[in-house]
């Protein structure tokens, strides 16, 4: 699957998330484009980025600061 | 529709621009082109470790605009010399997995180049890379140990929310000290780790009695280390409070 991101770097927040199946490789790539576009007539400064793994689930372990805030990420596991 | 391969001219241009942030549209309709120019070379290089070597990494086949802006601007490097423009990361166990995994990928990538960053980690990155070329096009496979991930995830948060230099070494001189300490005590618990399992994976029967000691030796220095690491990450909970003051570090 692939995951298209928007990422806000200064709150450490994730603002959106779309996913994709992995035909629809060239769908995700234009609306990567196209959010990128967007951003700069905002003069919005969030991160954009286009990622791929099995399932939503090891995304978020293999990309883990897209999803968790510092508390989150220093709770030590039990 | 093919995309047509763009002069390096062309791209060092954009990257100029991209360094002084001054982008329009088309800087960024021409950086998703030249980006769109690893996607064959990117699912070649996954699509083989996935098949061949039965792994599953997460990809990222075009790095982002941010972070493309952000190294130009950190390193004396030119767009074109970028080489993580695409790549994927694995993610493993421990040290011994880890050293399997980089073994295999440079048996099925021949001429791959690996860039071992444990012993000499960079501004306390720890993970071995392996760099390989397909096509004219790099590809970077990071490969990491779950605590280097560990580490390189909050580093990376620390750097987002609070500033941007702690992934460099720079920024706020308490939270780059943990950091740095953190890293260390991971690198001597894993490589201890991985000295105590070849050594289990010995014959336990010709053992001395001096050789279980040290076993035992072993084992207790990999728990206090383990301690080690717990402790740092509570002394980052523990500045939490103070960084918030500075900036959006955490949501209530």
């Amino acid at each position: 699957m692939l995951f298209l991101i928007e990422y806000n770097r200064e709150q450490g927040q994730l603002v959106t998330i779309k996913s994709f199946a992995d035909s629809e490789r060239k769908k995700a790539e234009k609306m990567r484009l196209q959010l990128e576009l967007e951003l700069n007539l905002k003069d919005i400064e969030n991160e954009v980025v286009l990622l791929e793994a099995e399932t939503e689930q090891a995304l978020r372990r293999t990309h883990r600061r897209y999803f968790e805030d510092l508390a989150e990420l220093t709770s030590v596991p039990a | 529709m093919s995309i047509p391969e763009l002069s390096k001219s062309q791209i060092d241009k954009l990257g100029s621009r991209l360094r002084k942030g001054d982008i329009n549209e088309d800087d960024l309709r021409l950086l998703d082109s030249y980006r769109r120019l690893f996607t064959a070379a990117y699912e070649e290089v996954v699509g083989r470790i996935r098949n061949e070597l039965g792994l599953e990494p997460t990809g990222r086949p075009a790095k982002s605009t941010t972070s493309i802006s952000e190294k130009l601007r950190r390193e004396s490097i030119r767009l074109s010399q970028i080489q993580d423009i695409a790549g994927c990361r694995i993610i493993v166990a421990d040290i011994l997995t880890q050293d399997e995994v980089v073994g295999r990928l440079s048996q099925l990538f021949v001429g791959s180049i690996v860039v071992d960053r444990r012993e000499r980690p960079s501004n306390g990155y720890r993970a071995v890379h392996v760099i390989v070329a397909h096509s004219g096009k790099l590809i970077e496979v990071q490969v990491r140990t779950a605590l280097q991930h560990l580490w390189a995830e909050l580093s990376e948060k620390l750097s987002d929310v609070v500033d941007n230099a702690i992934k460099y070494g720079g920024g706020d001189e308490q939270v780059v000290t943990i950091l740095r300490i953190m890293s260390d005590n991971i690198n001597v618990q894993e490589v201890g780790e991985s000295e105590l399992l070849r050594t289990l994976s010995e014959n336990r029967q010709d053992k001395s009695v001096e050789e279980l000691d040290q076993e035992n030796t072993k084992r207790q220095d990999i728990l206090k280390q383990k301690f080690a690491i717990v402790t740092a990450l509570n002394a980052i909970g523990e500045v939490l409070p103070r960084l918030k003051g500075k900036k959006n570090v955490i949501s209530d």
